[in-house]
């Protein structure tokens, strides 16, 4: 592998140059000009660089997988797909400490922004670069087998996220504590409820000792006492001066827990800003909206006869 | 470099996880477990001998033996590559949500076929006691034969995994290929019946090259020859490197076909 520490130790996510350069943009519209408006940031190290990232997705819509297609292609000369950029030329950074919350509709790139930066994702253009370790509270329940109990679950994620057998270990009885399952450690996760899953999920991404923390609408998981408890996690969590990087429709969540605010529209940024500021500007945005009402076919009885 | 060893020594130990899992849902609520793993070659040994004992009695001794230990390294590289080659559709769902090296998921298929390989082993030697095999102390060279097998599988994994990915038919084309290469190997029949001038055509069978290497040291009691383990051993280094580039080159491209 050539990726190597910078000087500043930032270990890249991904770098990756790709050699078509100008192509699959010139359909779209220009770009709005973002707003940035300045915010109080804190003047620490910066722990999420995030440059001209884009994100290339095949929507593959009902292509057919099949061999004379693909040699067909293959003779072309390239193997086409349905792209779909999902973020376009996002650029910010993140200091230590800070907290930034990312909003903007459904579709919008919110997730897609969030997984390139934890390093699920590849940007196919641009680069992320991120120093210190992650707790990654994206699909909280995602790398779980329905068919092992929470004690082999925990393992199992637990070495996904890349910790030790030890350290999980060390951490079990708080993780199980957390998410309020001691009745049911060696029970297998099919026969629990989706809400206790989502419980244990949370418990483990959030049992480590990490620089950043990425949370994915996480915070509405659970019953309204177990969301007051993840609450308090992340912001004991913070209180650290760990990172956080946020999506949720809650604005109400996002002025108490964030400071500054990345406004994401179609893949592109359209505002980067303190939270407050941001949100009122976002919810302007979706008044102006129209709203498509849908209308009742109109009753068209003839009768037939 | 130093990130690649880092990231392996970061993950390995899920990769120990995952090899205890699949290895527990394998066998899941059946009676006998893992025995199966040993018992499968067995029953299978004897409907074979039975059938084609009589037909090659003369030019094997210790048929039984012969068609196991042949069969055990040639299921092992085509089940093994052939689970590599499908890891990453059939883990997708997983390389959406975590951040696992992908390669890692070839690693863990190859590597719980290799294990129901070397669980085989023991009634391998069961056979070996009861037919009246000779022990002999080239038998503690097996080691080599199996990982000289391993690392080939690995790399022909990763080698179909970068391809099948993307082209799926793949795995259809490998499977008829599979029955191919099995009348190929000389695994149920003597390497005798090949006439003489073709018989360097099978010599260069890597498949063939890992399965003799291994009956010389256990039926044959004597180190394999020179040119044999040469063949063997390039064959082992050249595959893992063809296929761990391949894969690195195509692996940025697995997420927008899976």
């Amino acid at each position: 592998m050539s990726e190597k520490q910078d000087a500043a130790g930032f270990t890249p996510v991904a770098a990756v140059e790709s050699p078509q350069k100008t192509t699959a943009y010139a359909s779209e519209p220009t770009p709005a000009v973002p707003i940035i408006l300045p915010s109080d940031t804190p003047k620490g190290d910066i722990v999420v660089d995030a440059k001209d990232v884009s994100v290339m997705f095949n929507l593959s819509r009902n292509r057919e997988d099949g061999v004379k297609e693909y040699f067909i292609n293959l003779i072309k000369g390239q193997l086409h797909f349905d792209e779909f950029w999902a973020l376009r030329n996002i650029s910010f950074q993140v200091r230590k400490g800070e907290s930034v919350a990312l909003i903007g509709r459904n579709g919008s790139g919110k997730s897609t922004m969030l997984k390139t930066i934890a390093g699920i994702i590849r940007p196919t253009r641009g680069s992320v670069r991120v120093k210190g370790n992650i707790a990654p509270l994206i699909e909280i329940t995602g790398g779980f087998d329905r068919s092992l109990s929470a004690r082999e679950n925990i393992f199992l994620v637990g070495t996904m996220h890349g910790h030790t057998k030890k350290y999980i270990r060390s951490r079990f009885d708080e993780i199980i504590d957390f998410a309020e399952l001691e009745r049911f450690v060696d029970v297998p996760l099919k026969n629990y409820s989706s809400g206790m899953v989502s419980r244990l999920g949370f418990a483990i991404a959030t049992c480590v000792d990490a620089d950043i923390v990425i949370a994915d609408e996480v915070l509405s998981v659970g019953d309204a006492h177990f969301r007051t408890k993840c609450e308090q996690r992340i912001t004991q969590l913070l209180s650290g001066g760990t990172t956080l990087l946020f999506v949720s429709h809650n604005a109400l969540q996002v002025k108490k827990l964030c400071k500054k605010a990345i406004w994401l529209e179609k893949g592109k940024v359209m505002g980067i800003g303190p939270s407050a500021k941001i949100c009122e500007l976002y919810a302007e945005s979706l008044k102006t909206m129209p709203v498509k009402t849908v209308k009742k076919p109109a009753a068209k009885r003839t009768g037939g006869q | 470099m130093k990130k690649s060893i880092y990231e392996f020594m970061n993950f390995f130990p899920f990769l120990k996880e995952v090899i205890k899992r699949d290895f527990k849902k394998k066998y899941y609520k059946s009676v006998l477990g893992v025995a199966w793993s040993m018992l499968s070659p067995l029953l299978m040994m004897i409907v074979i001998t039975i059938v084609f004992s009589t037909l090659f009695k003369r030019s094997i001794p210790h048929y039984p033996a012969y068609w196991f230990s042949g069969n055990m390294l040639f299921s092992f590289i085509f089940e093994g590559s052939s689970a590599a080659m499908g890891c990453i559709i059939l883990n997708a769902s997983l390389i959406h949500k975590m951040k696992i090296p992908n390669y890692f998921f070839c690693i863990s298929s190859v590597t719980q076929h290799f294990l129901t390989m070397v669980l085989s082993i023991l009634p391998f030697f069961l056979v070996c006691v009861v037919i009246g095999v000779p022990m002999n102390p080239y038998m503690l060279l097996l080691p080599l034969p199996l990982i000289m097998a391993y690392l080939f599988t690995l790399g022909l994994g990763m080698l179909l995994c970068a391809y099948g990915t993307f082209l799926r038919d793949l795995n259809y084309l490998y499977h008829v290929l599979r029955r191919i290469w099995l009348y190929i190997t000389p695994i149920f029949y003597p390497i005798d019946i090949i006439p003489e001038q073709f018989r360097f055509l099978w010599d260069l069978n890597p498949v063939y090259v890992y399965i003799n290497i291994f009956r010389e040291l256990t039926l044959n009691a004597r180190l394999p020859s020179e040119k044999m383990l040469i063949v063997g051993t390039c064959y082992t280094i050249l595959m893992l490197a063809l296929g761990a580039v391949t894969f690195k080159e195509k692996e940025d491209r697995f997420f927008l076909y899976i």
